[in-house]
């Protein structure tokens, strides 16, 4: 891990609506690093992801690293089920070349399929035949592709199988290990959190801690975090 | 060689076939509506260039490349719903026009009819049509990225002004068929081809080609019934298109299967 800083963010809100979403928000992220943000439901962690990226208006700064590539793996997309959009033709939308891609572009698209077990005839398919895994994985290949210096992870394992969630953050560690690649990404799970993340932010609606995930989560900050009902879930490890 | 059937023949094909390569990314949008009321907005157009003793043809520009601005205008504030907005305007526009047009030219701008045009004139149209068509084909991967997610498209650099840009394409394209559809068909034509071809593609190269295909061939098509049976080239284009549409009808249920 490496000391270059990725992205720096100072006193960062948001306000919809005229409700305050976040505020004063600060944080770092350097090269080669895993962040968990961790929070309750509704504390402003999908908001803070799309203020990074440009997404929303805020206040307060946001400065990336100039040039770093970004990749962004949201939650879900909607799509019409019905477009008749191929897997193919949504990773060809990174291709300069739509409608006839070079055979290195294919080659490369195939590593990173195989890298998140997804084989070639999934590119057949339209996205609408799609199951919701192949979706979540298909996502994340195509967050990869460019191999970008910060990948953002919006629960990535949401919709992925029980048994897929261990390759899926495999996957990643490899990817940051091999590739330098930072990652920042938002996850439920406490215990993905403390096997996965060097460091932890807590969330709701303003950062509750944050530090290496052995001392920032003690029962104080989860208590601040998600009271006292959520700590216990969480302590015992349950899937929710 | 240059009849006004031939004119209207080379109009149709390209028109058509520019018609037929917008329209799957104005039906993805779901925009099939708005794109279809669209049209009726030219007609206030047609009406005053009619009044000053100016070409048709500039008033229906003006007036949808004002249309597409406002579109826009409207997509990007969440608080308005575009489409009553767009509904209620678009309907304003028609019976506005229907009050200034003179009576002998009512028909004519709502159903379109074998326009007679120079030689240059006619060239600039297909010309244009020509143009756009290859713009939408040249800029389809932006196009559907916004389609697809706006939010990855944003961070990929692919921003809103490239609906803005599809919805300018999109109105030239209506202006440009104008005067052979009509304002009232004209938006039809370019969701019919989309419409069919959807029912028949797979992926969206597929699409796209298709439908322009579709578009040129429907087009021609329907020029040449109606010259065959003395019809207005407009109600002929569309009411074969829709026949087609409903033909594909099976084939998009085996797809769904």
């Amino acid at each position: 891990m490496g000391n270059e800083t990725i992205l720096t963010v100072e006193d960062l809100g948001v306000t919809i609506d005229d409700v305050q979403i976040l505020h004063g928000v600060s944080f770092t992220l350097r090269k080669g690093e895993a962040l968990a943000v961790l929070g309750p439901n509704g504390a402003g962690k999908t908001v803070l992801f799309r203020a990074l990226l440009g997404l929303l208006p805020y206040t307060g700064t946001v400065r990336w690293q100039p040039g770093v590539e970004i990749g962004y793996v949201p939650q879900r997309f909607s799509i019409d089920p019905s477009a008749p959009i191929t897997a193919m033709e949504f990773f060809l939308l990174q291709s300069p070349n739509f409608w006839r891609p070079g055979a290195e572009f294919i080659a490369h698209l195939d590593h990173e399929l195989n890298l998140m077990g997804l084989n070639r005839g999934v590119l057949r398919k339209s996205l609408g035949e799609l199951s919701g895994g192949e979706t979540q994985r298909l996502l994340m290949a195509w967050a990869m592709l460019r191999h970008p210096g910060v990948l953002l992870l919006d629960e990535p394992t949401a919709a992925v199988d029980a048994g897929f969630e261990e390759t899926v953050y495999a996957v990643l560690h490899r990817v940051q290990q091999e590739r330098g690649t930072a990652l920042l990404l938002i996850s439920h799970d406490i215990n993905v959190v403390y096997r996965y993340a060097q460091r932890v932010l807590c969330l709701n609606k303003t950062v509750v801690c944050q530090g290496p995930p052995v001392e920032a989560l003690n029962p104080a900050a989860l208590a601040t975090l998600y009271g006292e009902a959520g700590f216990y879930q969480h302590e015992h490890g349950h899937e929710h | 060689m240059h009849s006004t059937y031939h004119a209207s023949f080379w109009i149709a094909l390209l028109v058509g076939i520019a018609s037929g390569s917008v329209g799957p990314f104005i039906l993805l949008r779901r925009m099939a509506l708005v794109g279809d009321a669209l049209s009726h907005v030219a007609l206030p157009g047609i009406a005053l260039a009619l009044v000053y003793g100016l070409d048709p043809f500039y008033g229906v520009v003006v007036f949808l490349i004002a249309s597409a601005f406002l579109i826009y205008w409207l997509e990007g504030r969440s608080r308005v719903p575009p489409d009553a907005i767009v509904g209620l305007l678009f309907t304003a526009s028609l019976a506005i026009g229907i009050l200034i047009i003179p009576n002998g030219d009512i028909i004519e701008s709502l159903f379109g009819a074998f326009p007679v045009l120079s030689l240059p004139y006619l060239l600039a149209i297909l010309l244009l049509a020509a143009v756009l068509a290859a713009l939408c084909f040249v800029l389809a991967r932006r196009f559907l990225f916004l389609i697809v997610s706006p939010d990855l498209a944003k961070v990929h650099g692919v921003d809103r002004r490239y609906d803005l840009a599809l919805l300018l394409i999109f109105s030239m394209i209506v202006a440009l068929g104008i005067k052979l559809v009509g304002t009232l068909l004209m938006g039809a034509l370019t969701i019919i081809p989309a419409s069919i071809a959807k029912n028949v593609s797979h992926s969206m190269r597929r699409y796209v080609i298709t439908s322009a295909i579709l578009g040129g061939a429907i087009s021609v098509a329907g020029v040449w019934v109606a010259e065959s049976f003395r019809f207005l080239p407009g109600p002929a284009i569309v009411l074969l298109g829709v026949a087609l549409f409903v033909l594909s009808l099976p084939l998009a249920r085996r797809r769904a299967a």
